[in-house]
């Protein structure tokens, strides 16, 4: 059913009208859109996966035309398994902001505008196409962002708009340079005619630049990530979740295509060089953004730099041309949206309960919210990657490909990003676990079970850390914020899928690796 | 060099659009002015486009209007698509900064950051 | 050796697992929660006996649980290597959750269920350690491993026992991470890292850079769990944990883990032939004798009991890596017949250490004198252990020390048999005054130690993990004689010790003994001038007090508030720490330590402590004697044999 391509596109948009044309008529229908939506688009998603299982690799001409004229949209191995994950989170967005917000109709649309450009950016095969689909989704980004009813949420959003605007106008540049050499923007065309124009040519190699760095800005590496850790502090949680996981990797997608799709392996080995700056580029990513994340007190923003250093492990997987340490990028890239979206909502959660969100916010909510802590656990130790979750999955092929093809640095900083993500999150769980609430809630909250034995509270409120949901059930003042069952479940999703897709790991691989392997052909 | 500015002079133009609207955003502390000059880089862009597809002496590619060379009518039609997108993104960026304007009173970026700084 | 596709081995891995689950869902009825754990640990311990009959007559049980990563099967293999380390931890820790259960309920201990479920899961965790079929699926359950002990580590939740949390995930985790990179060296060079007895035959003709940065990685990552020195820190300072945590996974499960790791890697990844081509097992045996004198020498200087055991622990864990680095058959089978051997000794002492804590509050060894008294079985366990630990015959240790020497000096290194020689002298030299004193010694009749010179009450390291509400009692009670142990005026004013203390909450300053003046600021390494280090023991404890040995002397920020006496409540600084709720209620239950004023009363046979620990303790030291006295007739030393055979194709 190739028809269910450009629906991925078409159906989310469409939705997004329907709250906006019956807002006079009907108020709050906008969850129900985006509900339907995200049901509908989930299984359009399946279908394609199923094709591509099937059949492989399958296109569609929109308008009828054939392409490289007509724009082409795509689905290989990548591309589904992507889609699939847009949709997942996106249905887990909108169970999740149910409960939290923000309600408005205006907020659902623009989460299924996003939905459409992201859907479009995954499964398109022409490089303006793609640039179309980029801004759609910045654009929504841009709205949501500023969401936040703060005005240092509109701040950040227009921060966000000015920064990924330029970085979208490089890459256009960029696509610019390459139409000017070959005449089609189609990626696979474009693949069979670029050799002819010559590799080392100074036109197609600052085309490469520019493509690069303006995804590179949409992606956030370091040095170009400025926007976002003020883009993913301001904005609700549930924008945060949403566009934590999809929007920077809908760009490390998009570069995975420009490097793989569109400039090939061959590349790498005509120009050896021009990888070679992506991959320092990516290490000091990693290194530097570990190391921001560390110095955070913020959790949102310390989550925020550990993106930077977890793409920059993702792109530098990619950028070591390498069949094994692709496939780890690859693999890292789905990992890490599971994995950061969750961790966001839990950190949302936890947040909510605590009455704050930074880390010293968080001492002793094991008690309070068991199960959202022990899920962001799971989560934070998939992330640092030990084993059998995704992150390790990830890790083991972008160490290893590193390692075949000699790009020591590589091999050293992803070994080494184990220990730099164990430190941001290892404070974090230390306070969860090991530090009590300060003293005044906890005054204010027990003034009997101070003096009462210690013994009874102790084996039952106080060891339920791993799971349960006994320390909000036993807690005695009515007024704490509670978690809600909606975020208790999508994070619990996200740090089950965490570890199901590190334990089938090989069959997400087999997947993904046709794609792969073709362009190294 | 003059007979390469004298054929190539619209890259020049390109490369003094890009290069003043980058100026424009990354050097103003009016935001409003930083859109401005975010639409000026994104017109550089547009005419690096618009200009690439032309040919001298070529005919638009129609039916009946001459013969070969043609002009390439596909840039024409990918900025018109990006004009849009620019179009759409300046607005998003005025309700950003109308909402600035609201919650701070300015709209220059060191007086908000000073703001805040006090919140 | 043929292999039998079968379910065992996963359930042995498995089974902990459940019983996580179990434990958590259980978490309101302590006593059924208890039962659950005791059940699973039987259960386990159960599947593995019934593999041990295959094992011996040659037979492998296999579970292949599919494709880890594309080349890297993840499968679950009981081979007699992974058997010895199984046998080992799941016999022991059906002995540990006995002694868990009277050890955690006897201090009234704060979330038990955390750590049940955190028990539960490190065993099922080493016991994946065990049954790993190859490097990666080890590192999945080494790093597991990692994450399920820190909680148990972290367990006392004061300011100690995360610092020692952070500390012990740092060190596990930069272990586990050289344990990966060297696991990506190894199957990028030969495209496998399944074990193969006798190695993996394509490391022997690889690049002998990359094989031997291979093994480096490999050995220091395994290195840093079996606490080789110079990463060998982490251990005495997770001592903070519940004893029965020091005792099984401190002393056996975690640490062996490591050596287990690094046994693979000597037998099953390079083979003894590589590791001697390369000339790698020399350093690594080196490393080893090195650790195991200092260890030793360092263990002499600590007063703390369990630290002292800690130190014990370093140096005898590397008995085992100078075995595997001698790579002579014998001595394979010396240093792997010492994995059971030190684990039954080592328990024992454990137990031992955390019987007389939950009992008396004491984890000073200079304030045991006389113990023996109050505790005989426990001090006499206590004594059989440390003979062993020393290599007397009769005991476990002897046994694997005989193979050790005899494999030594068969390889042509005597020096190594040297070491182990000066390190048994060493071994008494630390464990011999303790039972000395305990038996033959009272707390006022104590020639070396002068009552003066220690104080009642008793140091603060909480290496039990404390009981959530002493804290304040401390502060009206015995104060300053945490920071400085040699406080003369502590031995005065904590007289009373269980009784309301007539000092209470008065300053020390104003206490009743002028001496007291001399010294009540808790400077650190302040010795007393009227201190009479008579026995050569104390002197070096002193030295160690001198030198802020303890992790208490370094991070003394949570205890100054002690100083302060109850009408001067606790400053802001010290809040952060004041997790348990104050009552100011005696409950009985005082941590301050050393004998009470009428000297240790006498205890009869099974009055001492609860069965709950006692019996534990009895069997541990008689699985240790057992060992010494009959090796054959457990099944380990058969299996090592058939271990050592498989690799090296020499019966010993």
């Amino acid at each position: 059913m190739t028809d269910a391509l450009p629906l991925l596109v078409v159906v989310p948009i469409v939705f997004a009208l329907a709250p906006i044309a019956v807002d006079r008529v009907r108020e709050n229908t906008g969850w129900l859109a985006a509900a339907a939506a995200a049901v509908a688009h989930l299984g359009l998603s399946f279908s394609v996966l199923g094709t591509v299982l099937g059949s492989g690799r399958t296109s569609y001409a929109v308008g009828g035309y054939a392409p490289p004229f007509g724009i082409e949209l795509v689905a290989d191995g990548v591309s589904a398994v992507l889609v699939v994950l847009v949709s997942a989170v996106t249905l887990a967005t909108v169970v999740y902001a149910r409960s939290v917000g923000p309600r408005s109709n205006t907020f659902y649309s623009e989460l299924l505008v996003l939905t459409a450009g992201i859907s479009g950016v995954v499964v398109t095969g022409d490089l303006f196409n793609l640039y179309v689909f980029l801004e759609i989704t910045g654009l929504a980004t841009y709205a949501l962002v500023a969401t936040g009813r703060s005005p240092a949420a509109a701040l950040a959003g227009l921060k966000y708009l000015l920064v990924g605007t330029i970085g979208a106008s490089l890459y256009l540049l960029g696509v610019g340079y390459l139409y000017i050499s070959t005449g089609t923007l189609n990626m696979a065309d474009l693949a069979g005619l670029l050799p002819a124009v010559g590799y080392d040519s100074p036109v197609l190699l600052t085309g490469f630049a520019l493509l690069v760095v303006g995804l590179g800005v949409k992606t956030a590496l370091f040095p170009l990530h400025t926007w976002q850790p003020d883009a993913y502090a301001e904005s609700p949680t549930s924008v945060t979740a949403y566009i934590s996981a999809l929007v920077s990797t809908a760009a490390a997608y998009a570069l995975f295509r420009v490097i793989y799709t569109v400039f090939t392996p061959t590349f790498d080995a005509a120009v050896p060089a021009a990888l070679d700056v992506l991959v320092v580029l990516a290490s000091v990513s990693v290194v530097v953004g570990s190391v921001l994340a560390v110095l955070q007190s913020d959790l949102k923003r310390m989550l925020a730099y550990s993106s930077v250093a977890q793409f920059g492990l993702v792109v530098a997987g990619f950028a070591v041309v390498n069949q094994t340490a692709a496939i780890g990028g690859l693999v890292h890239l789905v990992g890490h949206a599971v994995m950061k979206a969750g961790l966001f909502v839990a950190v949302g959660a936890l947040a909510t309960v605590a009455g704050g969100r930074t880390v010293d916010d968080l001492a002793g909510m094991a008690d309070r919210a068991p199960v959202v802590s022990g899920a962001f656990a799971v989560l934070s130790f998939a992330l640092v990657g030990v084993p059998p979750a995704v992150g390790f999955a990830g890790k083991w092929h972008i160490v290893l490909g590193a390692v075949e093809a000699g790009r020591w640095i590589v091999a050293g900083v992803a070994v080494v990003s184990t220990l730099l993500t164990l430190a941001y999150f290892a404070r974090v769980l230390e306070r969860l676990y090991f530090r009590d609430a300060p003293v005044a809630a906890g005054v204010a909250d027990r003034p009997d079970a101070a003096t009462a034995s210690d013994t009874d509270a102790a084996l039952t409120a106080d060891g339920s850390g791993s799971g349960g949901a006994a320390g909000a059930d036993n807690n005695p003042v009515d007024a704490v914020p509670t978690v809600p069952p909606q975020a208790r479940v999508v994070v619990v999703v996200a740090a089950v899928a965490a570890v199901v897709l590190g334990v089938f790991a090989t069959d997400l691989i087999s997947v993904l690796e046709p794609v792969v392997e073709v362009s190294f052909q | 060099m003059i007979d390469l500015l004298a054929t190539h002079f619209n890259y020049l133009a390109v490369v003094a659009l890009l290069a003043i609207g980058l100026y424009g955003v990354t050097a103003s502390p009016n935001l409003v002015k930083k859109i401005i000059g975010l639409n000026v880089f994104q017109v550089g862009i547009f005419l690096f486009f618009v200009t690439s597809g032309f040919v001298d002496g070529a005919a638009p590619p129609l039916l009946g209007h001459g013969s070969a060379p043609y002009a390439s009518p596909l840039p024409h039609v990918l900025i018109l698509t990006a004009i849009v997108v620019g179009v759409s993104l300046t607005a998003v960026a005025l309700a950003l900064v109308v909402r600035i304007y609201d919650a701070y009173g300015t709209l220059d970026e060191d007086a908000i950051e000073e703001v805040r700084t006090y919140d | 050796m043929t292999e039998i596709l079968s379910l065992r081995p996963l359930a042995a891995v498995l089974l902990p697992a459940i019983g996580v689950l179990a434990i958590v869902a259980l978490r309101r009825n302590p006593d059924v929660r208890e039962g659950a754990t005791i059940l699973t640990a039987l259960a386990t311990f159960g599947i593995v006996a019934s593999i041990v009959p295959a094992t011996l007559s040659g037979d492998v049980y296999v579970t292949r649980l599919g494709t880890l990563v594309p080349g890297i099967e993840l499968t679950l293999s009981a081979d007699p290597l992974g058997m010895i380390f199984a046998l080992v931890a799941s016999l022991l820790w059906l002995v540990t959750s006995f002694y868990s259960i009277g050890y955690m309920r006897g201090l009234d201990e704060h979330s038990q269920t955390r750590y049940f479920a955190a028990f539960a899961g490190s065993v099922g965790a080493a016991l994946g350690v065990s049954f790993a079929s190859n490097l990666v699926s080890l590192y999945v359950f080494y790093e597991l491993l990692t994450v399920a002990t820190y909680p148990l580590v972290a367990h006392d939740e004061s300011e100690t026992a995360r610092e020692a949390g952070r500390k012990y995930l740092t060190y596990t985790f930069g272990g586990g991470v050289a344990v990966l990179a060297g696991a990506v060296l190894v199957f990028w060079t030969t495209g496998t890292v399944a074990f193969t007895p006798g190695g993996i035959a394509a490391l022997a003709s690889a690049d002998p850079v990359i094989a031997r940065a291979a093994f480096a990685l490999l050995a220091g990552g395994f290195g840093v769990k079996a606490a080789l020195m110079p990463v060998h820190s982490w251990l005495p300072d997770a001592m903070v944990a519940p004893t029965p945590v020091s005792g099984l996974l401190h002393a056996v499960a975690v640490v062996k883990s490591g050596v287990f790791g690094v046994a693979r890697v000597v037998l099953d990844v390079f083979g003894p032939e590589t590791i001697s081509e390369l000339g790698v097992g020399l350093p690594l045996a080196a490393v080893a004798a090195l650790t195991i004198l200092v260890a030793s020498v360092i263990a002499l200087r600590q007063d703390n009991l369990k630290r002292r055991l800690a130190y014990s622990t370093i140096s005898q864990l590397s008995y085992i890596v100078l075995g595997l680095g001698i790579l002579s058959p014998t001595s394979l089978v010396g240093g792997l017949l010492h994995i059971p051997a030190h684990a039954f000794m080592k328990l024992t002492l454990f137990f031992c250490a955390g019987a007389i804590h939950v009992e008396t509050h004491t984890d000073n060894i200079s304030e045991m004198a006389g113990i023996g008294r109050r505790m005989p079985v426990t001090m006499a366990a206590f004594a059989v252990a440390s003979l062993g630990m020393a290599g007397l015959p009769l005991v476990a240790g002897f046994v694997s020390k005989w193979y050790l020497l005899i494999g030594s000096i068969d390889s042509g290194t005597a020096v190594f048999a040297g070491v182990l020689f000066l390190s048994g002298l060493l071994n008494i030299g630390y464990f011999w005054p303790i039972v000395y004193q305990a038996f033959f010694q009272t707390a006022d009749d104590s020639d070396a130690k002068p009552l003066v010179e220690f104080p009642l009450g008793g140091q603060r390291v909480r290496a039990d993990g404390g009981d959530p509400v002493d804290r304040d009692e401390e502060d009206d009670g015995t104060a300053g004689g945490d920071d400085d142990q040699t406080d003369p005026a502590d031995t005065e004013s904590s007289a009373g010790d269980d009784q309301t203390d007539p000092n209470g909450g008065a300053d020390p300053d104003t206490g009743l003994d002028a001496g007291a003046l001399i010294d009540t600021t808790p400077t650190e390494g302040t010795v007393e001038p009227d201190i009479d280090p008579s026995e050569g023991e104390s002197q070096v404890e002193l030295e160690a007090k001198v030198e802020g040995e303890y992790a208490v002397d370094r991070h003394p920020s949570d205890h100054r508030r002690d100083e302060r006496g109850d009408d001067d409540p606790a400053p802001a600084d010290a809040v952060p720490d004041t997790e348990h709720h104050a009552d100011g209620t005696d409950d009985g239950h005082s941590h301050h330590g050393g004998a009470p004023a009428s000297g240790w009363e006498a205890r009869g046979f099974g009055a001492e402590t609860t069965w709950f620990m006692l019996g534990p303790i009895t069997v541990a030291a008689a699985g240790a004697v057992a060992l010494g006295i009959a090796p054959r007739a457990m099944v380990f030393l058969a299996v090592i044999q058939r271990v050592v055979f498989e690799v090296t194709g020499v019966a010993v």
